[in-house]
């Protein structure tokens, strides 16, 4: 005989929000995209 | 360094930031290597590396990259990085020993610390970083925040059905 069927509260929903931080860093200073573009805005500009 | 290996890093990181922003992480993490072999001390492109074996949920690999000696002065900023892998793996406990060693919990440390918490049942200090967590993020996600919190409720009021339970707000 199978015992009787009981209620249980069921698992909760819970998200991996910390995954959407694993990102890449920037890399425009390395491709030379910044060249150019920001300078006279330097120490001396 | 010279001229022609300075322009090869240049050319180098252009593909690599090709491959980034496509989200395609096997190109990327291959290019990554690339840019390691021509200069090893190249931080950003070691960076990329562990992002991309994080993408490619390959976590056993990125938390062996991070924790490899050689690599030491190199992923010594990637504690986030470090932390998500181990907490991946299912270690939570030295995951949050990675999270607290940081200099400065960041948005994303904090994020992390939270869910840390909630793997190790520790729901009321759980509830009190997500509570704050939801009063002081701003972003797309913040029912996903509150699925969590909710979460954390339930696992509270499931340990202690007596108590007066926190409130919502």
């Amino acid at each position: 005989m199978p015992p009787p069927m009981e209620a249980i509260p069921c698992k909760p929903l819970f998200f991996d929000l910390a995954c959407n931080f694993v990102e890449f860093p920037n890399l425009d200073d390395k491709t030379g995209a910044t060249d150019g573009k920001k300078q006279g805005a330097g120490l001396t500009g | 360094m010279s001229a022609n290996k300075e322009n090869n890093l240049v050319q180098a990181y252009l593909e690599l930031n090709k491959f980034c922003q496509s989200s395609d992480y096997e190109r990327a993490l291959k290019a990554a290597g690339k840019i390691l072999q021509i200069a090893p001390n190249e931080q950003k492109a070691f960076h990329c590396k562990v992002v991309c074996f994080l993408q490619l949920h390959n976590f056993k690999e990125a938390l062996a990259t991070l924790t490899n000696a050689k690599n030491s002065a190199l992923a010594a900023d990637l504690l986030f990085e470090k932390a998500y892998a181990q907490y991946r793996l299912n270690s939570p406990k030295e995951a949050l020993q990675t999270v607290d060693s940081a200099p400065e919990l960041t948005p994303a440390l904090k994020e992390l610390r939270a869910q840390i918490l909630y793997r190790l049942e520790q729901y009321q200090d759980c509830y009190n970083l997500y509570r704050d967590l939801l009063k002081n993020t701003t972003d797309e996600y913040e029912d996903e925040r509150k699925a969590n919190m909710a979460a954390v409720v339930a696992n509270l009021a499931a340990l202690n059905p007596t108590s007066e339970l926190p409130q919502f707000d």
